[in-house]
């Protein structure tokens, strides 16, 4: 038996937000999601139900309620949101996983608004100094959620973070989506991770890919 | 947030302002609602609870699917598989919540670092831990030695809070005692 763990996704209406919470809600997860559009929200909520009797999922007042009750904390805001959304969970969030997708990509999506080796991450932990902050499910497309194997190839899916206990935890998090996890090194490597993004999509734009594209590492 | 865990340490061990607010960037402030489960049998307990708001109870289950309740946690105690706890093995109490509850929880890492950075912590930890071992001897001698009834005034003597708050059947339970021998205790005193 596995105590059940309670997740709260910020930004669940988003693409990323709401293909995360559909596939978590499969897992044995609790999801309180978050979104900026009330409607929205509801009705996301209400289709996961529709589609799993068991998922066990709610609509979430605010980030902080949210937060206040997760064990985990998934960000899936722009990164332009985050600062702001930090502020009203740092209390809450004290100690907990709080898991960075977001990419800080310029408007032309041609480059990084961050300076060279710092990341979405790092500033990320920088404003919650005491979360466990984790760098996930940003080098995935939303449509990857559900076609996590592509021509016959499980999508990798790479994390970062300085905590091994909160990496462990998000890496099942990962395969209980269905991708393979692949922990790519402490949180510093979050700015190749969110370059690597950039590249996907650069590739994507360029050679047609419909957004259904990821990252395999071949080894033997 | 953290209001009843401060107040508690600073009883047993006063602390400085400047010591609170390191103390507090360990903790993490967890609600949880009524039946949600802290912890699973079989899982490993990875923190202790203090209870800020609520009431929580650690128990086990039979083969027969029966449950018998350890300990209570309402606000102001500790409440965790303190086995699971300290050896890393998995948990053999479920713990859950009986009322909609707000918590201070101290993971494993948290306590070790907060233990070697902060001797009034370790204090603070001694003197709950020396209280915990008091409250099963005492538990102990009352199902060894005391007759029925006797243990049931022992128990709403010394935890009024509980017994008022807490329905009957998890009183029996607590009490080792199906609910229908907890009910003829009561009646047989009340008839007195």
């Amino acid at each position: 038996m596995q105590t059940k763990k309670t997740i709260a996704i910020i930004g669940a209406t988003g693409n990323m937000g709401s293909a995360l919470a559909r596939s978590l809600s499969k897992g044995n997860y609790r999801l309180l999601l978050k979104g900026s559009q009330q409607d929205m929200l509801d009705a996301l909520v209400q289709e996961i139900k529709a589609n799993n009797d068991s998922a066990d999922v709610e609509a979430a007042t605010c980030p902080a309620e949210a937060s206040w009750e997760a064990d985990i904390i998934i960000l899936a805001v722009p990164f332009a949101a985050e600062k702001e959304i930090a502020g009203r969970i740092k209390e809450v969030a004290n100690q907990k996983i709080v898991i960075s997708i977001a990419n800080p990509f310029n408007e032309s999506y041609d480059g990084l608004v961050t300076k060279p080796g710092t990341s979405a991450a790092g500033e990320l932990q920088q404003l919650l100094p005491n979360s466990k902050i984790v760098k996930a499910f940003n080098t995935t497309f939303a449509a990857d959620f559900l076609t996590p194997v592509i021509a016959g190839k499980q999508v990798d899916a790479f994390i970062a973070g300085n905590d091994d206990e909160a990496v462990a935890t998000v890496s099942e998090l990962v395969n209980a989506v269905g991708f393979n996890p692949v922990v790519a090194g402490d949180l510093s490597v979050s700015s190749t991770l969110e370059s690597m993004q950039l590249l996907l999509i650069r590739l994507n734009i360029k050679y047609q890919y419909n957004w259904l594209a990821g990252w395999k590492i071949l080894h033997h | 947030m953290y209001k009843l865990f401060f107040e508690s340490f600073n009883r047993k061990v006063p602390l400085t302002a400047e010591e609170e607010k390191q103390i507090k960037q360990y903790l993490t402030p967890k609600k949880l609602r009524k039946k949600q489960y802290l912890l699973q049998e079989g899982d490993v307990c990875r923190s202790v609870a203090f209870v800020e708001k609520g009431a929580l109870r650690a128990y086990s289950v039979d083969d027969k699917g029966g449950e018998h309740i350890i300990q209570f946690g309402l606000e102001g105690w500790t409440i965790a598989d303190l086995f699971s706890f300290l050896t890393g093995e998995p948990a053999t109490y479920n713990i859950d919540a009986i009322e909609d509850s707000e918590l201070v929880l101290i993971s494993k890492s948290a306590q070790e670092e907060l233990l070697q950075r902060f001797p009034k912590y370790e204090t603070f930890t001694r003197l709950n831990i020396t209280g915990a071992y008091l409250a099963m001897q005492r538990r102990l001698t009352s199902i060894i030695s005391f007759t029925l009834e006797e243990r049931y005034t022992n128990f709403i003597s010394l935890y009024p809070d509980i017994a008022q708050r807490v329905p009957q059947h998890m009183i029996a339970s607590y009490m080792g005692l199906t609910p229908e021998t907890l009910s003829r205790v009561r009646q047989k005193m009340i008839r007195r």
